[in-house]
């Protein structure tokens, strides 16, 4: 049914535009997702999330821009005649059908006929391993189980791409991350494209192949949850995903290899490639991820990046422990795990202490320091 | 424990209380007790009903089976009831939906206007109509301008009814059938119609009951035909007598039926909608 197509993208968005009056829930915004991917679109309360499901389940028209579902143009094609499916937050069950009926519906519209109708109810019940209650109403159901029919019930249908707005949001959090591992085995069993709506960064980085923060309308940057930890392209997607040290400085050419001058003394090295962009020198922010961070006495021998300051403070935290280091740039929180025994008892000795602090340079990152958090700085 | 219960209270609220309670039991004597006692003598041997009651029987009953000119009267009643609350049902509910959905020009007057005839005098529409068919239309006073004028008023009530519900109406649900592959038409016939079917029910049989014992709009608009209502007037210009009476027993105690069948109907619809509140948030 999907053809050969290597190389068509199972959605395509381009420049799409969405205005309600004055306000733009959708600022241009331009996005391929390949087929079979597991696609997290991410980003804080009303960005516009849910407005790019709803453009692309086809519940709300575009007012600028294309749409392509498969290589296709679907503008203009109702939701009934789009080969995409929904799983709603909320999850929209039938409440007059049962489990059962609710998962047929979508074949019955279809017009499959009985028997296949009644093997395909059966095979994505048990895929969602609800075989037992198919007799029973949505309201006899706890939020987990409702949640496993809207998704048996989409996907029975076997459409191209599944839709999935913040599926487990309404769910207690032991439940939600049990529903984590389930989705993404269900996913990679049936091989269908996701494309997931979620505002919680730890759920899309743990289940997507690929990830678009969005922000304002717009796509801030995408890439898989790896690129986007450690490459974050500005300073609200290291913000907004994890925890992240910010120093502001200047970039110089000094030598061979570039550094980040800060203000009140001390350079460190950068990454040997900069975002595109960044070639002259101007303010940038340095940023570098707490457990990149490495503390100590004395800094070893090498390429590191090295600044030098004082332990304003040491926190336990159980499994790893936080220490807060006061640098010329500014302070430098460093997290070091407790995997080497009296690691972390050596750690509550240095309150107080002047210390080095260093990192490799290929784990930092650096960004122009005027950009407001546009969508400029694409990596190079 | 709710303050409200242990808050001081003035020392006549035993009395002030004492007093309500008395008269809320006269004012539903007041309603009832006339009822009551027109059951009662529907069962009197005598053939002038009054106190004290000299017998029971059925006799009365016996005699409004066997009189032919009642049980048209009671046919003619059922068939405008049937038709009007038929064309109502269909009229109430289209228009239901652009009221309640917008896609109008002016939502609160249409919502006015289609409501009003509940509040206006029976004598004024009656009144109104009889002008309109013989002046306006030249027509003749018929089945036809009965159901019409029953029309009038049963609408409202099915615009009312199937209104509320839709205006509880999840509109995600449409959105997920339509995901799903239903077309516009599959939509309404799949998920909504069966959803708001039971207030569409609940309206019809108020519908019912209200077209069966309309009198004014009907002594108005009808021909030669009797009604039941109509039937009943024209016997107690030549006095009360019990056989009246036992038709109006069976008409109360009919109302009385359809009108806790549409009660059942509404309760099943807030139960339905009840599960479409609780949905989600409430999974645990
Ligand atoms: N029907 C509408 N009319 C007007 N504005 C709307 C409408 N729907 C959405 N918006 C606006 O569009 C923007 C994006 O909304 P959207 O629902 O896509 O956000 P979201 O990212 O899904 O947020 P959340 O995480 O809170 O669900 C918001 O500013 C919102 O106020
Ligand atoms: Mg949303």
């Amino acid at each position: 049914m999907t053809g050969i197509g290597a190389g068509r993208l199972a959605i395509e968005l381009i420049e799409a535009t969405k205005r309600y009056g004055e306000t733009i829930a959708l600022d241009g915004v331009s996005l391929g997702i390949e087929p079979g991917e597991f696609f997290c679109l991410l980003g804080p309360s009303g960005c516009g999330k849910t407005t790019t499901l709803n453009l692309i389940g086809g519940f709300i028209p575009l007012t600028a821009g294309e749409l392509r579902i498969e290589g296709r143009r679907v503008n203009d094609l109702p939701p009934h005649r789009r080969n995409v499916n929904t799983v709603f937050q909320n999850y929209a069950l039938f409440p007059h059908m049962t489990v059962a009926q609710n998962v047929a519906f979508g074949l019955r519209m279809a017009r499959l006929d009985g028997r296949e109708t009644e093997r395909r109810v059966a095979e994505y019940l048990d895929l969602v391993g609800l075989s037992a209650l198919r007799a029973r109403s949505p309201a006899q159901l706890s939020g987990g189980q409702q949640q496993r029919v809207a998704l048996a019930r989409a996907l029975a249908r076997r459409p191209a791409v599944l839709l999935l707005d913040e599926p487990l949001g309404a769910l207690d959090l032991k439940l939600r991350k049990q529903m984590q591992v389930e989705l993404s085995r269900i996913q990679r069993q049936v091989g269908t494209t996701f494309v997931f709506v979620t505002h919680d960064q730890e759920e899309a980085l743990s289940m997507a192949t690929r990830i678009a923060v969005m922000s304002d309308g717009r796509v801030v940057q995408s890439g898989t949850p790896r690129e986007i930890y450690y490459r974050p392209v500005d300073r609200f997607v290291a913000d907004f995903i994890g925890e992240s040290n910010f120093l502001e400085g200047h970039l110089a050419a000094d030598g061979g290899a570039r550094r980040v001058r800060f203000r009140d003394g001390g350079a460190v090295i950068v990454p040997s490639e900069l975002p595109v962009g960044l070639a002259r020198a101007g303010a940038v922010t340095l940023m570098v991820r707490p457990e990149c961070v490495s503390v100590g006495t004395t800094a070893p021998e090498g390429q590191w990046a090295t600044l030098t300051g004082r332990v304003i403070n040491v926190a336990f935290l159980g499994n790893h422990t936080r220490v807060t280091v006061q640098t010329a740039a500014g302070a430098v929180v460093t997290l070091r795990p407790h995997s080497e025994g009296s690691r972390s008892a050596a750690l509550d000795g240095l309150l107080d202490q002047e210390v080095c602090v260093w990192w490799s340079p290929q784990e930092s990152t650096v960004v122009a320091s005027d950009t407001g958090g546009g969508a400029d700085g694409s990596l190079a | 424990m709710d303050p409200i219960q242990t808050m001081p209270v003035s020392p006549y609220a035993r009395l002030v209380r004492a007093v309500l309670r008395t008269w809320a039991l006269v004012v539903l004597a007041f309603l009832y007790l006339p009822i009551a006692f027109l059951v009662l003598f529907s069962f009197e041997e005598s053939r002038t009903p009054g106190l004290p009651i000299t017998g029971l029987t059925l006799h009365w009953y016996e005699k409004m089976i066997s009189n032919g000119i009642l049980l048209g009267a009671v046919w003619n009643s059922i068939l405008v009831a049937v038709a009007a609350t038929t064309l109502a049902t269909i009229i109430g509910t289209m228009a239901a939906f652009p009221l309640v959905r917008g896609g109008i020009r002016f939502p609160n007057v249409a919502r006015i206007l289609f409501t009003l005839p509940i509040m206006l005098p029976g004598a004024l529409i009656g009144v109104a109509l009889l002008l309109f068919f013989r002046r306006v239309l030249d027509a003749e006073l018929s089945f036809w301008t009965v159901i019409a004028g029953h029309l009038v008023f049963t609408t409202p009530y099915i615009v009312l009814i199937v209104g509320a519900r839709l205006q509880g109406f999840d509109r995600m649900l449409e959105w997920a059938a339509a995901d799903l592959g239903a077309s516009p038409a599959r939509v309404l016939r799949h998920i909504v119609l069966p959803l708001i079917a039971p207030a569409i029910m609940a309206g019809a049989l108020i519908s019912v009951t209200l077209s069966i014992d309309e009198f004014v709009i009907t002594f108005f608009t009808v021909g030669p035909q009797l009604t039941l209502p109509i039937y009943i007037y024209t016997q107690i210009k030549f006095g009360v007598t019990p056989e009246v009476n036992a038709v109006a027993t069976v008409l109360l105690v009919g109302t009385m039926a359809v009108l806790g069948l549409s009660w059942l109907m509404a309760g099943q619809a807030r139960r339905i909608s009840g599960l479409i509140g609780s949905r989600g948030g409430a999974g645990r």
